[in-house]
């Protein structure tokens, strides 16, 4: 009887976790959605995160080579958020401290991870 | 393995790598330890988040306007205040084990300093200019500005690695928290 009251449990579980994880993701896209400050700070974050991942990879693999490329990875992860808050998720930036206060989240961070992962593949793949 | 990353010639950029992580870990498990699993630090911190939540709505009401702009700015100052104060304490809070983790960061700078000074762990894709070049070559013979040193990697490593650790633990400063602009450091203090 408790065997099978903990595996129905369980299967709660994993349901409202696959429910939380759709819900999370269709929010990531809904312009309709309301946004907590902290809570977009987050996503704008790992999205630069991403962004200089992909980057690098793409970058040290061709390879590019010349620092105009640290500047087109700039106003490209720049475009990219600025794009993903304004068009996507239609958020007005005067409630979240303007445009300058969501570009800089996780900025420097993405940049360092930036120039790590394109000298490592650079360094590994081509030498 | 050992004979598949001997054969880059740039392998002991993985090392660097390595060391980084395992020293992110490390120090994270030290702060986890000395701060943030103790009841104070967890208080102030909510205590920040909350007022500045209270600031924020304080602030947008203001904006629109309304009666008593006096006193509503009298309580944003005593917020602003309770805030920076809060922040104060928070910051003296991590002095102890930002201590600790400074001389742990010391000591592993030493110990890759001892296994690849005068040696390029990488090649840059670009030609570093200034101070950045200074970093870049630190220990390095020769003049070639794309030669990389343990340095400026182990540099990137950190800041890279360490900032996206505290992020996904939940352990980075609380954004109400001032200091926290264009280039916010992980969290405690670094060398």
């Amino acid at each position: 009887m408790r065997e099978g009251k903990s595996v129905k449990f369980n299967i709660q579980q994993q349901q409202q976790s696959g429910h939380i994880s759709q819900f999370k993701f269709a929010k990531l896209l809904d312009p309709e959605a309301s946004w907590d400050k902290d809570q977009l700070g987050d996503v704008l974050h790992w999205i630069r995160q991403v962004v200089a991942l992909v980057c690098g990879l793409l970058w040290g693999a061709v390879p590019f080579i010349g620092a105009i490329w640290i500047v087109v990875f700039l106003v490209l992860s720049s475009g990219i958020i600025y794009g993903y808050y304004s068009i996507i998720l239609k958020i007005d930036e005067e409630d979240f401290g303007g445009h300058g206060a969501l570009l800089q989240d996780g900025l420097f961070a993405s940049l360092t991870l930036f120039l790590l992962v394109w000298i490592l593949i650079y360094s590994l793949a081509h030498f | 393995m050992a004979s598949i990353l001997s054969s880059f010639k740039y392998s002991d950029s993985l090392s660097v790598v390595g060391i980084s992580i395992c020293t992110a870990f490390l120090c994270e498990g030290i702060s986890w330890i000395l701060i943030y699993r103790t009841s104070s630090y967890k208080s102030l911190r909510s205590t920040i988040d909350k007022a500045s939540k209270k600031l924020e709505i304080m602030k947008t009401v203001d904006n629109k306007g309304g009666s008593n702009k006096k006193s509503k700015t009298k309580k944003i100052d005593r917020v602003e205040t309770s805030l920076k104060e809060s922040s104060r304490d928070l910051s003296l809070a991590k002095i102890k084990s930002g201590a600790v983790v400074a001389l742990v960061l010391f000591v592993v700078f030493g110990l890759l300093n001892s296994l690849f000074d005068g040696t390029a762990v990488a090649k840059l894709p670009f030609a570093p200019t200034g101070f950045v070049q200074k970093m870049s070559h630190r220990g390095l013979p020769g003049n070639d500005p794309t030669d990389c040193s343990m340095a400026f990697l182990y540099f990137l490593c950190s800041i890279s690695i360490r900032t996206n650790l505290q992020k996904f633990l939940g352990f980075s400063p609380p954004r109400g928290a001032p200091g926290t602009g264009l280039f916010p450091m992980p969290d405690p203090k670094i060398n």
